[in-house]
C-alpha cells in the first residue's frame, strides 16, 4: 500500500468543468454529475495512454451525434459539414486535454501518448481497472470521462474492495 | 509580426488562432505548422517573431523542436501552449529557452498575460 492520492470522481468533475467552460462556453449549460447514472449510447472513444510512475489511459467516451457536436463548437462550423476527420480530430484533442489535467493529479514523472480515437465497440483496455469517473450533459448528449489504471496495486485493491 | 502556430490537432490550431484574435492579436501574420518538423521547417523559411507549440506532437516534439532551433542559433522568441503543465515540463522549457508556458484549458486573458509585452 501507499499514501499517494489519486484523482476521485470529483477531481474529475473539476476538470470537466474547467475544460468545458474554456472551450466549449457556448451558451449551453453543461452540467457535470460524477454520480449520475447514465445509459449512454457510446460510438466513439479517444483515449491517452500515460505510462510511467502510474500506468493506464484517460477515455472519454460519446455517441457520434455528441462527438459531432464538439466538432461543431470547436470548428464553429455546424454538424453537419464536419468530415469523420474532423470530429475525430476534435475528439481526440478534449480527451488530451483532459488527460493532460488529469496526469497533473497523478504521480510523476510519466508520458502520455497521443490521442487514440475508435469505435466505442472496439475501445477495450484489457488488464486495467476503473479508479474513476463522471458524467457530462452538454447539448443533450452524455460524455463519460474514465480514469483507468493498470497498475498491479490497483487491480488487486479493487479486487479486495 | 508573423506568429507561428505549431500544432498536430487542426481544432487546437484553430482555437489557438481564434484566442489570439480574441485576445486582441487579429492583425497579425498568423501561419500554421501540423508537426514540429514542419514548424522547423517554417521557421527557417518564414522566419516568425514568436512561435506558440504544443509539447505533445508525432515526429519531433515541442521541446525537440525548441532545443534544434536553439542549436542552430535561432533565438526566436518560442512559448508553449500544451495539455500538460507540471513543474518539471515548466523547468524542462524554461532550461530550453522558452519563454512561458500556457497550459490548456487557456483562456484569452492568459494569452493577453503573456503575450502583450512581446507583441504589443
Amino acid at each position: 500500500m501507499t499514501d499517494e492520492v489519486l484523482p476521485t470522481s470529483d477531481d474529475l468533475d473539476n476538470i470537466a468543468e474547467q475544460v468545458w467552460s474554456a472551450f466549449l462556453a457556448d451558451g449551453h449549460e453543461a452540467v457535470v454529475d460524477g454520480a449520475e447514472p447514465v445509459d449512454l449510447d457510446a460510438d466513439l472513444a479517444a483515449s491517452v495512454a500515460i505510462v510511467g510512475a502510474f500506468d493506464g489511459h484517460v477515455v472519454v467516451t460519446s455517441s457520434r451525434d455528441g462527438s459531432r457536436e464538439v466538432a461543431s463548437a470547436l470548428f464553429e462550423m455546424s454538424a453537419d459539414e464536419l468530415s469523420a476527420d474532423e470530429v475525430g480530430d476534435a475528439l481526440g484533442e478534449l480527451a488530451n486535454v483532459l488527460g493532460g489535467n488529469v496526469k497533473s493529479m497523478l504521480p510523476a514523472p510519466s508520458t502520455m501518448s497521443l490521442p487514440r480515437i475508435a469505435s466505442a465497440a472496439h475501445g477495450h483496455w484489457p488488464g486495467t481497472v476503473e479508479l474513476c469517473r463522471t458524467v457530462v450533459a452538454w447539448r443533450g448528449n452524455q460524455f463519460i470521462l474514465i480514469l483507468l489504471s493498470s497498475r498491479q496495486q490497483d487491480r488487486l485493491e479493487r479486487v479486495v474492495a | 509580426m508573423k506568429i507561428l502556430v505549431a500544432d498536430d490537432s487542426r481544432v487546437m490550431r484553430q482555437i489557438v488562432i481564434r484566442t489570439l484574435r480574441q485576445a486582441g492579436f487579429g492583425d497579425h501574420d498568423i501561419i500554421e505548422a501540423p508537426d514540429g518538423v514542419a514548424a522547423h521547417s517554417a521557421i527557417g523559411d518564414e522566419r516568425p517573431d514568436l512561435v506558440l507549440s504544443d509539447w505533445n506532437m508525432p515526429g519531433m516534439t515541442g521541446i525537440e523542436l525548441l532545443r534544434t532551433v536553439r542549436g542552430s542559433g535561432n533565438d526566436v522568441p518560442f512559448g508553449f501552449v500544451t495539455s500538460e503543465c507540471s513543474d518539471e515540463m515548466r523547468q524542462t522549457a524554461e532550461a530550453g529557452g522558452a519563454l512561458f508556458l500556457i497550459s490548456k484549458p487557456f483562456t484569452v486573458d492568459a494569452f493577453r498575460d503573456q503575450l502583450t509585452n512581446l507583441l504589443g
